[in-house]
């Protein structure tokens, strides 16, 4: 196995590969660091540069873009009091106010170290745990695939937080999208309506582009006016104060278990699937904040807040990484990108993938790795570039986002239909926001859609008792985990409710 | 008992999923195949169709928050401008395979930053003519010469 990672390692250290792994990082930490734009839609803006590349290349580019966008959301997080991606958002509860302390660059170094850290153990994680789980992987049959995906869809719909009911709507719309076109088994056409446009079906990623990027720029824009400028007592531009790598970095090496426990918890919420690097970072702080012996400092500037937060989303990375590994099903929204990225170049993603694809494999783990080096290395040398790039314009962001959107959507296949496709999807997925409905769900149900109804129909052809879902013991207990995650979420909202009931009376 | 925003969305999800699942119900069954293509469908639709019902039915028994109260937390949302980028963006979807990457995309990038903030002075209006020249070509060169992505060639410029 270290032979196969040196291996990779040094493969990947070539030029050809290396490039796009440090213009990918550069890329991601630019867009974490772009307030609204989160890692998704850079990945997103990456894709169409990485169709020509070779797949290593390409999918080098996307890990590093992960990477570097999950430390560069700080440090928004830090000058501006907004989270720069979502994965940071714990990171602004302590990050500003040590920032408006007079410290800005205490804390966005301890953030990008603890990136640098907390990344490189879920390393660790990645390279020695992924086997084993393709191993467990592969003892699956068609029904423990298909109660694995529902317990996924139940774990997304369950965390939304606005209703539980929405969320499952979010799901069954995303389920739908896949069962337009031709049925895989038969090849019958189903609700194409004699439409040749839809008759193959919706391709998957000009939908989820679409549904993803316009939503998220559209409801930008509608908050243009209010907020041209920057929020009242941002730090944007603000020159850093004199400070020491090694006293940062004994600052959180001070603390092993903290560094190794938020680790930990964000491996565990990217092996998760589809949940993203935003639980794993309040998750991290939540839990660093229950074993700090100073809780009371948490939000008034706390380092610990800030080493939990950010070495945990970089952690999260290398989790959802084994999952798309381990069981070729995407941890969150940027690993589906990098899901279709790898059907584009005829990847099949599974629990064979590593031992068929060792070099594609071991060149992925090689280049989560170099990428956090190369991380370190933009922020070192560029950092007075990026406090200056919190304060882009939207009206500027916008259309380049777009264009490479659309760029992105047809050079899948040369074709303007995935144009099309991908406008159409825009409007659903801003309407669909605007009602309240939440896409991470929807994004899940059309990610999965596609296997849930292999796997259904596969199990119903190998053995029509459908007590076997249930009999079966992994799948059973799969099952059992969705449901019991479906009675949560609705206690949860039960419970949240009679809390504002009681609280009524005090107005 | 009156209808809100959700419960209107969930009629017309309800909606929706019952025409969907009607057709469902018509697909062909294939021989060697225990369950036909509209077996998992069926099952899809019926969840959202339920899940849909409910939502309405939350949303009736829901009581409603007086209008002023609720316009007191809301903050305002540009609505205009949204309606505007997505008609940009649905002209330059037109207009791509007419005019041709370049051409549509200097149009597209320039109208779309003038809408979202409108140039003041000559110097300003130089920069976002830049920014739109420079995202056309630079994209250009970077899929067409390097990557060997063939972008959309002008219907009526062959340009």
């Amino acid at each position: 196995m270290l032979d196969l990672l040196w291996h990779g390692l040094v493969n990947v250290a070539q030029w050809k590969y290396l490039f796009p792994l440090f213009a990918g990082t550069f890329i991601g930490v630019i867009g974490g660091s772009l307030p609204g734009v989160t890692i998704t839609m850079t990945v997103i803006v990456v894709l169409p540069f990485t169709y020509g590349l070779d797949p290593l290349a390409g999918l080098a580019a996307m890990t590093g873009v992960y990477v570097g966008g999950s430390t560069g959301g700080l440090i928004a997080c830090c000058l501006l009091g907004i989270p720069g991606s979502p994965a940071s958002i714990a990171t602004t509860f302590d990050g500003f106010p040590m920032a408006r302390n007079g410290e800005p660059g205490r804390a966005i170094w301890l953030g990008v170290w603890a990136s640098v850290w907390g990344g490189l153990l879920g390393a660790l994680f990645l390279v020695f745990l992924t086997g084993p789980l393709a191993a467990i992987a592969l003892e699956f049959g068609p029904w423990e695939y298909f109660s694995l995906f529902v317990l996924a869809m139940a774990m997304v719909a369950g965390l939304t937080e606005s209703s539980l009911l929405k969320g499952l709507i979010s799901t069954a719309i995303g389920l739908l999208i896949t069962v337009v076109g031709h049925d895989p088994i038969g090849s019958v056409p189903r609700f194409t309506f004699g439409s040749e446009f839809i008759g193959g079906g919706f391709p998957f990623l000009p939908v989820l582009i679409g549904i993803f990027a316009f939503a998220q720029i559209m409801t930008d824009l509608e908050k243009l006016d209010g907020s041209r400028g920057q929020p009242a007592q941002s730090l944007a531009g603000v020159r850093l104060e004199r400070f020491s790598h090694l006293k940062v970095n004994i600052e959180i090496f001070r603390q092993p278990f903290l560094l190794a426990w938020a680790t930990i918890v964000g491996l565990i919420i990217g092996i998760l699937p589809a949940i993203g690097g935003s639980a794993s970072s309040v998750m991290a702080y939540d839990q660093a904040k229950k074993f700090s012996k100073t809780p009371q400092l948490f939000g008034k500037g706390h380092p610990e807040g800030i080493i939990a937060s950010e070495a945990s989303n970089n952690a999260n990375v290398s989790g959802s990484l084994m999952t798309i590994m381990a069981f070729g099903i995407p941890g969150d929204a940027v690993t589906a990108v990098m899901l279709g990225a790898m059907t584009i170049h005829g990847i099949q993603s599974g629990p064979l993938f590593i031992s068929q694809n060792p070099d594609l494999a071991y060149g992925i783990y090689a280049a989560y790795i170099l990428a956090h080096p190369c991380m370190l290395l933009i922020c070192v040398a560029l950092m007075p570039l990026m406090l200056r790039v919190t304060s882009v314009r939207m009206a500027v962001l916008a259309p380049v986002v777009l264009v490479l959107c659309v760029v992105g959507a047809y050079a899948l296949n040369n074709t303007m239909q995935s144009v099309y496709v991908l406008l159409l999807f825009g409007v659903v997925g801003y309407v669909l926001v605007k009602l309240g409905f939440p896409l991470a769900p929807l994004i899940l149900g059309l990610i999965l859609g596609d296997q849930i109804e292999i796997n259904l129909v596969r199990a119903i052809m190998t053995d029509p008792n459908p007590l076997l879902f249930l009999t079966r013991p992994i799948s059973g207990v799969l099952l059992l985990a969705a449901v019991a995650s479906v009675v949560l979420a609705i206690w949860q909202h039960l419970r949240h409710q009679n809390r504002v009931v009681e609280e009524e009376p005090d107005f | 008992m009156s209808i809100g925003r959700d419960g209107i969305a969930g009629l017309v999800l309800l909606a929706i999923s019952l025409v969907l699942l009607v057709k469902s119900f018509q697909l062909p069954s294939l021989p060697i195949v225990p369950v036909g293509p509209g077996f998992y469908p069926a099952i899809v639709l019926s969840f959202m169709a339920a899940a849909s019902a409910l939502l309405v039915l939350q949303d009736l028994m829901k009581g409603r928050p007086a209008a002023a109260a609720a316009a007191t937390v809301t903050p305002s949302r540009n609505y205009r401008l949204v309606a505007i980028a997505f008609a940009i963006v649905g002209a330059y979807v037109v207009l791509l395979p007419l005019l041709g990457f370049r051409l549509a995309t200097v149009l597209f990038v320039g109208a779309l930053q003038a809408a979202l903030g409108r140039p003041q002075t000559a110097r300003q209006w130089t920069v976002l003519a830049a920014i739109a020249i420079g995202t056309a070509m630079v994209s250009y060169f970077i899929f067409e010469r390097y990557l060997l992505v063939l972008l959309p060639r002008g219907a009526w410029t062959g340009f």
